[in-house]
């Protein structure tokens, strides 16, 4: 079922286009990536979706509802927006309760807490936080209002490899409680890792839309990397399945996941064994080319 | 509505700074008891040599009642500053701790949070004058009693003891006019700039410049009195003249009632189309 359809979505600051016609669509229950270096329109969209920018034109649908504007959709989300800020001189709890009485909320802070791992510091003023512990305090905030979807920009800035963890395993297990995830990062490998659905945009525009099935069974940029010059026999291989050499030791081949081991196994055969085999996916090579 | 100002109220009064504010304007108030304990004799009959020349002046000249006057006179700039630094606060705090982001991002209209926040810092205004008022009079009645009052305003005016509590009471009541205009003022500049020093910087430079031109009775800068907030705000001191002159004291009530709302709705426009993208 989808849950929600943005269509033509155009932001423009005086002459300068942000964004330039963005459509796409999102099921419900989905995780969804929003990649692209800095300046692609990620943020952008996440913030027009936030309520917070207004766009020149678009269309937005919640449920196949025509909403009458972006900022509609606030009232079905939860965000977190940029580096999570929150009142420094008061409590995480305190915090959570402001934005629990704007919401009318009727959930419990403390298992709020609990479940983002801060109950024991519920008591703790947040100018005391880590950024770590900010982000999680943010992601508690984004949920008091029950939320079919949470919205995140860049959830992973500033956090530790723990950190990262603990923030990444949360939302794996919000996801399974049937939240939907749109989430901009900036950070492909780990976006990798967890997101179904990849949208690269590049100058505001959507330069690559995949799912991940389609990601994994897609063909793969392999660069094969030899200590010498491999034997004509192998030249002459790497030639017959399109690779090309970059140069005399560096060859890239286009290939799909299962044929990588019989080229390398051909390759040994050949006596021309390959002594580093670096693979890239369509959607890391577009990324790559992109930021370039 | 009442909801996101209940809100709005918990955090003014949860800041520090909301008390410092109150505790240095009630020390202010303390110092100019102290200060004319000390030597307020010697200062009056030195101002009042030539009165005392002259005439026979009876009674307590330096009283509780003239003291509260003359802490008043704070409200030339002291008071102004200090109401302006929570009350830009209010807004632009919310940029600065980048609160703004979490608060936009909730079911709420953008008319709601200024409402109520505009409602905070009148409510915020009001605690900050009585204050003023209440510390201004209690102390300076205690100790230095009451009597009748000889006030400088367009020569010399003498005030009749019972009737100085009302007319502090409507000048109290002008000066929260006078502070929420320029509040008003100083909160448009704090969304503008989103930053609370340049708020209060461009707030302070035009009450420092217009003051400093309405001083220039004659000559060109004359003209221009009537258009100064500056001008309007000091109206509070004809309360102390002899026959209150009720039509300037309106016109001027209406200037700064008029500025208000002008700043008022200049920030609502700014605020419903302003794009939060930093």
């Amino acid at each position: 079922m989808q849950i929600l359809k943005v269509e033509d979505l155009t932001l423009q600051y005086g002459e300068q286009i942000i964004l330039d016609q963005v459509s796409f669509s999102i099921k419900k229950g989905q995780i969804i990536g929003l990649l692209g270096p800095n300046g692609a329109g990620k943020s952008s969209i996440i913030k027009i979706l936030a309520g917070l920018v207004f766009p020149k034109k678009g269309r937005l649908y919640f449920k196949s509802k025509l909403q009458n504007s972006f900022s509609d959709l606030r009232q079905y989300c939860g965000y977190l927006i940029d580096s999570p800020s929150f009142y420094p001189y008061l409590t995480a709890k305190q915090n959570l309760n402001l934005i629990k009485k704007i919401n009318k909320s009727e959930l419990n802070i403390d298992d709020l807490l609990f479940k983002v791992g801060l109950f024991d510091l519920n008591k703790k003023k947040v100018k005391h936080f880590s950024t770590g512990m900010k982000q999680r305090l943010a992601i508690a905030q984004a949920l008091l209002r029950s939320p079919e979807i949470l919205i995140l920009d860049e959830p992973f800035n500033g956090l530790d490899p723990n950190g990262f963890q603990d923030v990444l395993n949360l939302l794996k297990k919000l996801n399974k409680d049937g939240i939907t995830i749109i989430i901009s990062s900036h950070l492909l490998n780990e976006l990798e890792q967890f997101a179904e659905t990849f949208i690269l945009l590049h100058n505001g525009k959507i330069a690559l839309e995949i799912c991940k099935e389609t990601l994994i069974n897609s063909k793969k940029r392999v660069a094969f990397t030899f200590e010498n010059k491999p034997s004509s026999k192998a030249n002459e291989y790497i030639t017959k399945i399109d690779g090309i050499f970059t140069s005399d030791f560096k060859t890239v081949i286009h290939l799909k996941p299962n044929e990588i081991a019989e080229v390398v196994n051909t390759l040994v055969s050949m006596k021309s064994t390959p002594i580093n085999v670096e693979t890239l996916t369509i959607l890391q090579e577009q990324y790559l080319e992109i930021t370039a | 509505m009442i909801n996101i100002l209940q809100i709005e109220l918990y955090k003014l009064f949860s800041s520090y700074r909301t008390y410092i504010s109150f505790a240095i304007t009630i020390l202010l108030m303390l110092i100019v008891d102290l200060g004319l304990y000390s030597d307020g004799e010697e200062i009056f009959s030195f101002l009042l040599q030539p009165l005392n020349d002259n005439f026979y002046v009876e009674g307590n000249i330096v009283n509780g009642y003239l003291i509260a006057y003359l802490a008043l006179n704070t409200l030339w700039v002291h008071i102004p500053v200090l109401i302006i630094i929570v009350t830009t606060h209010i807004f632009s705090g919310e940029f600065e701790y980048g609160t703004i982001r979490i608060l936009l991002t909730q079911p709420i209209s953008r008319s709601s949070l200024l409402t109520a926040k505009i409602i905070s810092m009148i409510i915020y205004t009001i605690c900050f004058m009585v204050i003023v008022a209440v510390f201004a009079l209690i102390p300076s009645v205690i100790f230095f009693g009451t009597s009748d009052v000889i006030i400088f305003i367009d020569g010399i005016q003498f005030i009749q003891e019972e009737t100085f509590l009302p007319r502090f009471f409507y000048a109290t009541v002008f000066a929260i006019l006078a502070m929420i205009a320029f509040s008003s003022m100083a909160m448009y500049f704090a969304l503008w700039f989103r930053n609370t020093l340049t708020a209060i910087l461009l707030s302070l430079g035009l009450l420092i410049l217009f003051t400093l031109i309405q001083t220039f009775v004659l000559g060109i800068f004359s003209a221009w009195q009537p258009f100064l907030f500056t001008y309007h705000i000091a109206k509070w001191q004809l309360f102390f003249v002899d026959e209150i002159p009720f039509k300037t004291i309106l016109n001027s009530a209406l200037f700064l009632f008029t500025m208000s709302a002008f700043f008022i709705g200049l920030s609502f426009w700014k605020f419903n189309k302003m794009n939060i993208s930093e």
